[in-house]
């Protein structure tokens, strides 16, 4: 060891020391792996490899779920839906039903609405004066509405959309869901992110997307949701709960009885079909 | 040696903070710093990684490297080091405790590659408190703690501006990076 520690090494020698340092370091810490997996070795579903591999590999938690891991672990055990999972196309999703054994349609069926009843109700809080487009208003202090989130009733969406499925009546876009193809450019476009895509068996919305606390709603909106939360009180399902002042429908539970409908204070809540909206709304 | 340890404490969980004066490991300080609950599960692993890692790579540089005159392999070597270990700690905490590893999630096999536990082993090195194992680790273990320390500040804060109104062109990130700055400003005062 003495004579090791002293010695000028040649270039052949120092490469070869380099190299059995790295050596000898992988195989110690590769054999204490494999010991360590031996020993600790916990028992896995094996679909669950191969549910895992037929996932993106994103880990970008879109799905709720702490990485790509743990949704596969949930779909598993059948707590867990694929569609959960925004990233993996379409056919992987089919070998993963396959693995699971369940049936998959290939993505759950789903409508897009504007989620903002403002329009003339919603206050302006100055004039605007420039080139049309909310894209382009919204670059100006964020549009000329009170409320951050309301609809400009410029018509960008209206620009996008290949279908003409979407016309503003009285300041608010509207979408036809007759024309609507579901391309979902629209909800891109939009400079206030008020589209928004709910389930097709979906009864009833929530008109306003305000996160505001209520007293600012009520300031600038008639038809703006100020969180009371009697919707939630009234829902018997349990399937509305408020979520920074907003109530968010759970469409699982939602049986589509209306009560929140009729219950709402500020008529924010509305039934995707307009029939119905109409009928009880007025 | 004890002496020092009051010392040690000091710099590395505060004068020397990882994340605040370092400006090591920025990426799970902005990324995993959303709530406290996972604030508070990164740090912690952080932590056992950086004392653990501290505890093998300290001996190793010492008594092998160093002797031999390779101390310029110190990075590669650690890295394995560290990654071999993080696998291992996983492999372990999904045996043992599940609810932990759960709790952990995708933050640990992260960690494989957070500057801030490689900075520590390196820092042990140079540093002029560190003049035994037993200092080294110390310096490891509450390097963690400072890196926890600085995350959970961090994710409180950032919890109560998320139902604060915050100007719209600052809203969401400009206004995180703006508020490490003023805490990173704080640290720097010791």
């Amino acid at each position: 060891m003495y004579n090791l520690l002293n010695a000028e090494f040649t270039p052949v020698e120092h490469v070869l020391i380099v190299v059995g340092i790295m050596l000898v370091v992988a195989l110690v810490f590769g054999f204490l792996i494999m010991v360590v997996s031996k020993k600790f070795a916990v028992e896995v579903d094996e679909r669950e490899e191969t549910v895992l591999g037929c996932l993106a590999g994103a880990n970008c938690g879109g799905c709720g779920k702490a990485g790509c891991a743990a949704l596969a672990r949930s779909l598993v055990e059948g707590k867990g839906n694929i569609d959960d999972c925004p990233v993996t196309d379409k056919e992987n999703k089919m070998k993963i039903a396959e693995v699971l054994g369940v049936e998959y349609s290939g993505g759950g069926e789903f409508i897009y609405v504007v989620c903002c009843g403002g329009g003339a109700n919603a206050k302006d809080r100055n004039d605007y004066i420039g080139e049309a487009g909310c894209i382009r208003q919204s670059m100006v202090g964020s549009g000329r509405k009170l409320c951050s989130t309301a609809c400009l009733g410029e018509g960008s969406c209206v620009a996008v959309c290949d279908n003409g499925a979407i016309e503003v009546s009285e300041g608010v876009a509207y979408i036809n869901k007759d024309k609507c193809i579901k391309c979902g450019k629209c909800a891109k476009t939009c400079p206030k992110l008020i589209i928004s895509k709910i389930p097709a068996s979906a009864v009833v919305y929530v008109k306003c997307s305000t996160k505001c606390r209520g007293k600012e709603v009520m300031d600038a909106c008639t038809k703006g949701c100020i969180g009371c939360g009697i919707c939630a009180k009234n829902c018997e399902q349990k399937a509305i709960t408020i979520v920074d002042n907003l109530p968010v429908i759970d469409y699982d539970k939602c049986v589509g009885c209306g009560y929140c409908v009729e219950k709402c204070p500020r008529k924010v809540i509305h039934f995707v079909n307009e029939d119905r909206d109409d009928a009880v709304l007025d | 040696m004890l002496k020092m340890i009051p010392a040690i404490i000091m710099t590395a969980m505060l004068s020397q903070n990882f994340i605040l004066v370092q400006f090591l490991g920025i990426c799970p300080f902005l990324g995993v710093s959303k709530n406290i609950k996972n604030a508070f599960g990164m740090g912690l692993a952080v932590t056992v990684v950086m004392f653990i890692a501290t505890l093998i790579t300290y001996p190793l540089y010492t008594y092998l490297l160093k002797p031999l005159g390779f101390d310029y392999m110190e990075i590669i070597v650690f890295i394995f080091v560290i990654a071999s270990l993080v696998q291992v700690i996983e492999i372990i905490l999904k045996k043992t405790s599940k609810p932990l590893y759960e709790a952990m999630g995708i933050y640990l096999p992260l960690i494989t590659t957070n500057c801030a536990v490689l900075g520590v082993t390196e820092l042990v090195l140079t540093s002029e408190l560190v003049t035994g194992l037993f200092d080294a680790c110390c310096y490891g273990l509450f390097g963690g703690l400072g890196f926890t320390l600085a995350i959970v500040l961090m994710s409180g804060m950032r919890e109560k501006l998320d139902t604060t109104r915050v100007p719209r062109p600052l809203e969401g990130f400009p206004i995180t990076m703006l508020l490490a700055c003023f805490m990173a400003m704080a640290f720097s005062m010791f």
